[in-house]
């Protein structure tokens, strides 16, 4: 440590510049100085700066601060050359800032109050938004290696069209592993696949997938028990969670090394017990081995399936410098072509590229092959939401300040009368209104920690206040300094330009410029919550629409159960039975479900084919009587027992006749995978997803499936229920019984449509009622302002009525032109995101309409109020004041 | 003209400055009341005192004699003003007026 210098401490000195009366500075600091090296040599340097720190510090009294003003009458000889600057952050005139407000704001209660609630509400559900968004970052972000983590993907070419998708081969991830030093560590992972877990006698239902060796090398992953190394290395470790290591075996510990019997059938050891972080957004409960799935699914391993995703993480070098990852997107692009040798033949081209793994989650869509939005378009949306929100209720304070300033005129114009300058009326008014937000950011604290539950489970998240996190108190105090910013704003400009002179003589006229941004600003809310209003309509609508159109086969009254154990070996015995109880009137089965397909392929071929076209069809194997239980219509026949070739025949449908180009499909020939059969039947079209895509040709073929469909008789649910449970229970002990409604399934198709519906409902309700609030504090203003004015109306024999059309006719004419301007600017929006659906509902004017009629209305009801009071107001009271 | 008024503190800060032999100043000032008083004071609490009588015109002040452990700053001179002067008389006479009024022997009584 260097030697400290002999002289007193810097900080000190630094601090008595800043706030000692430049008057006294000199003297009193040389004096300071001067006793500080006498104690040097008394007492030593240490001693001595602690000693000159300590006296600094008993200077910090108001008596020498530089905006004290010294008391009147100094001595004509006096050598206090420069005067102190009384400053805006005087103590005194704080608390005289402080004292007016808290005046104010206690005498004008009703419009103290709508002021704050109308802004703790706007804060409230900004803040909400804030919350989510904030959740939304952080899905995805809990890797301590993120940024080298890709997601591979497959960019196909075919027929003329390009798509991207997240499907890839099952042995990609080893062969990349194998071939490209660039790549550290590469897993698959599966689909989600529900199994039935036993162990002793405990029994049940798990959700989980299978994933590749290196997984928990790559993913930060807390493993409560084992290693990443050795998870899932062997081909029967199974990684479960810290959930059901807790269900089964009672904690992480004794889980490890335990058995557990799978579908009855096979057994697995507990490698691993991992605790899956609440913002990861591929969720398990257990994880299965690669070989595994490769050993139980011959097909994965084909080139030409892409039915698994892909993972890798790239190397870092010593340094920490990763490779260029487009220089490795380069390297690994025409892998497929290896591998696929008659792709090129066919005129086809499947190209890899890599997303950032940590993107992926908010940037999930892809058009034409190329990255399109995503759950980011959301959450961008709601920002906007949030912004206009608090916008409105900032609106609704400028305009009541603005429209009471006459109050207020007075007091401004002694004030500057006695001095004040235009910066500390704007810091006064400004100040104000920070105090004002402050109690309202309070409130909307509260709030929003009673929401929070149920917010949380209608979003399904884990949102809390974060009081150990910056970005939270960033959040807050950011949200209350713009709030107040913005709401004490204009109120502060306008008020401190007051001319005292015109004020005190009483004859305050406010410009028609002051009038007209007033106005404008009406205008801009209700434009803002007419967006909001026809943005809920219209999603509302297309929800309905989806949920409600005629899918092409019928949804109400199907259930679905898995097939497994002996549901799957004696489907037969299973089947026949279960018809003769009653509720059933068909069973059959599937590969997947009918808006859940299993997969695509383009290797289907038949004669007359281009041989440079290649076609992406949906596939699934499905039991027989399956356009029966699914209320299909089928031109030709479905299969059958009755024709024993059946199982190299093929359902087709209306869509993939087409695509063909048969004209008279049943009997033609169709091969699919090297097997050729003839077309039976040619199923009527239906939605075999959600209604973002449009209808792909399919291909249905005889054989297992993974879903027990039963269609149930119109009317007899409940019986058709007991039947099931009663028979799955007697026939197939082992397994825990479970069905799902067609119909559930349908609607999880739509969640984050349904969601978004739902909270757009709230918040455009929200908006308007903020608007309304603000609505409310004008017209109960105007009216008071024109109390002399009707009295003398209602002397000369005005009618009740037609006061109130004089007194709600300003306000309807704003709302009209409110509405004229956000109707164009809404129908351009909602087109926009109806963009996105290949099926959806037409823009209708009478939309625009309804909300417009919606927004006159609500006003109309608020003033109302106001203006009947003041319409049936006594006009003796009112002009006997004078 | 009104009555004087001095604090027990502003008083003797206004005794040591019209004792003081040498010219007073800050520090010597601040020595001397600690001295006289056995009491620790801060500098500031003197300083704060110097400034208001002088605002109270019962003292003046002049600046110089500038030293380099000061870091070249002048020192502030005070001296006391004919107000000064006449305050402490009154303050004095005022005090004799009263010891004299003492009964006789009443110290004693009361055994101090």
């Amino acid at each position: 440590m260097k030697p400290r210098p002999v002289e007193p401490p810097r900080w000190a000195d630094q601090l008595l510049e800043t706030f000692l009366s430049p008057h006294l500075l000199e003297d009193a600091q040389g004096d300071l100085h001067e006793v500080f090296y006498k104690r040097v040599s008394e007492v030593g340097l240490a001693k001595a700066r602690r000693e000159y720190g300590w006296a600094v510090l008993t200077y910090l009294n108001p008596y020498f601060f530089k905006t004290f003003r010294h008391s009147a009458g100094k001595p004509a000889t006096s050598h206090y050359t420069t005067y102190p600057q009384p400053s805006l952050f005087h103590s005194a005139m704080v608390r005289n800032y402080l004292k007016i407000a808290w005046r104010n704001i206690a005498n004008n209660k009703s419009f103290s109050a709508i002021n704050i609630l109308g802004l703790a509400l706007g804060m409230a559900c900004s803040l909400l938004i804030l919350l989510w968004i904030q959740n939304e970052f952080r899905v995805d972000a809990y890797n301590a290696n993120g940024p080298q983590l890709y997601n591979v993907m497959e960019r196909q070419f075919f027929d003329g069209k390009v798509e991207a998708g997240s499907g890839t081969p099952g042995l990609l991830p080893d062969e990349l592993k194998k071939e490209f030093p660039e790549i550290a560590y590469a897993a698959g992972i599966s689909w989600e696949q529900e199994r039935t877990f036993s162990v002793g006698d405990k029994l049940n239902k798990e959700k989980g997938r299978w994933a590749g060796a290196d997984w928990f090398k790559m993913y930060s992953i807390p493993l409560l028990a084992g290693t990443a190394e050795t998870a899932l290395n062997a081909p029967t470790n199974i990684a479960i969670s810290q959930k059901l290591a807790q269900n089964y075996f009672g904690s992480p510990q004794a889980a490890m090394g335990k058995s557990i019997r799978i579908g009855n059938k096979d057994d697995y050891q507990v490698s691993a017990v991992f605790d899956i972080p609440p913002t990861s957004s591929v969720t398990y409960d257990y994880l299965l081995t690669w070989k595994d799935m490769l050993n139980h699914n011959e097909w994965l391993k084909d080139w030409g399936t892409s039915a698994t995703q892909t993972r890798i993480q790239l190397v870092v070098d010593r340094n920490g410098v990763m490779d260029d990852p487009a220089r490795v997107e380069a390297k690994i692009k025409s892998l497929m072509k290896k591998h696929n040798p008659d792709m090129a033949k066919r005129g086809s081209d499947i190209q890899l590229f890599l997303q950032p793994y940590q993107e992926a989650y908010l940037y999930s869509n892809f058009k034409n092959g190329y990255q399109d939005g995503g759950r980011i378009e959301y959450v961008r949306l709601f920002g906007i939401v949030a912004v206009f929100i608090l916008l409105i209720a900032c609106i609704n304070f400028m305009n009541l300040a603005t429209a009471r300033s006459v109050k207020r005129a007075r007091e401004v114009g002694v004030r500057k009368v006695v001095g004040a300058g235009r910066g500390w009326l704007i810091g006064q008014f400004i100040g104000e209104a920070m105090v004002l937000t402050s109690i309202a950011l309070l409130i909307a604290l509260g709030t929003v920690w009673l929401l929070l539950p149920t917010f949380n489970s209608l979003t399904d998240k884990h949102i809390t206040y974060q009081f150990t996190d910056a970005t939270f108190w960033a959040i807050l105090v950011g949200m209350t300094l713009l709030t107040g910013l913005i709401a004490g704003s204009y109120p502060a400009l306008f008020l401190s330009s007051l001319n005292p002179i015109r004020v005190l003589k009483g004859t305050i006229r406010f410009s028609s410029g002051a009038r007209f941004f007033r106005q404008g600003l009406v205008v801009f809310q209700f434009a803002l919550s007419m967006l909001l209003i026809i943005g809920t309509i219209i999603v509302y609508r297309q929800i309905n629409f989806i949920q409600t159109k005629n899918l092409g086969f019928d949804r109400e009254g199907m259930l679905y159960v898995s097939s497994e154990g002996e549901l799957e070996t004696k489907y037969d015995t299973f089947k026949e039975e279960l018809l003769q109880m009653p509720g059933i009137q068909a069973v059959t089965k599937m590969d997947g479900t009918p808006t859940n397909g299993f997969g695509s392929t383009s290797n289907v071929q038949w004669p007359g084919k281009n041989p440079k076209a290649s076609i992406q069809f949906q596939f699934s194997k499905v039991g027989y009587d399956f356009t029966k239980t699914l209320n299909v219509k089928v031109t030709g026949r479905d299969f059958s027992k009755d024709f024993g070739a059946d199982s190299t025949n093929y359902l087709i449908n209306e869509t993939a006749a087409r695509r063909i180009g048969y004209k008279d499909p049943i009997g033609k020939p169709l091969t699919l995978w090297g097997k050729t059969g003839t077309i039976v039947g040619v199923l009527a079209d239906y939605h075999q997803s959600s209604m973002h895509t449009a209808i792909e040709p399919f291909i249905a073929k005889l054989g297992e499936g993974q879903i027990i469909i039963v269609r149930v008789q119109p009317g007899q649910t409940k019986q058709a229920l007991t039947s099931l449970e009663t028979l799955a229970r007697q026939m197939n002990p082992k397994f825990p019984f479970r069905y799902r409604f067609a119909d559930e399934a349908f609607q999880t198709l739509y969640r984050s449509e349904t969601l978004v519906g739902t909270l757009a409902n709230y918040f455009a309700f929200l908006a308007i009622f903020i608007s309304c609030l603000g609505l409310f504090g004008l017209a109960a203003f105007m009216a008071e302002q024109r109390t002399k004015e009707i009295g003398v109306r209602k002397v000369l024999g005005a009618s009740v009525a037609s006061i109130i059309a004089l007194l709600s006719q300003d306000f309807i004419k704003l709302v009209l032109v409110a509405i004229l301007i956000s109707s164009p600017v809404a129908w351009y929006a909602m087109r926009q995101w109806l963009q996105e659906y290949a099926y959806k509902i037409d823009l209708d004017w009478w939309v625009f309409a309804l909300a417009g009629l919606l927004a006159i209305g609500i006003a109309l009801l608020t003033i109302s109020f106001q203006s009947i009071k003041a319409a049936l107001m006594n006009p003796v009271t009112s002009l006997r004041s004078e | 003209m009104r009555r004087a008024f001095l604090g027990e503190f502003e008083e003797i800060v206004l005794l040591v400055v019209a004792a003081c032999s040498e010219e007073a100043y800050g520090v010597n000032i601040w020595e001397e009341v600690q001295k006289q008083t056995g009491r620790s004071i801060t500098m500031s609490a003197v300083h704060a005192t110097l400034y208001r009588l002088e605002e109270k015109g019962y003292l003046e002040s002049s600046m110089g004699g500038a030293t380099a452990e000061r870091g070249g700053r002048r020192k502030r001179f005070f001296t006391l003003t004919a107000l000064g002067v006449r305050a402490l008389n009154d303050i004095q006479e005022m005090r004799n007026r009263l010891w004299e009024a003492i009964p006789p022997g009443k110290f004693q009584l009361i055994g101090g």
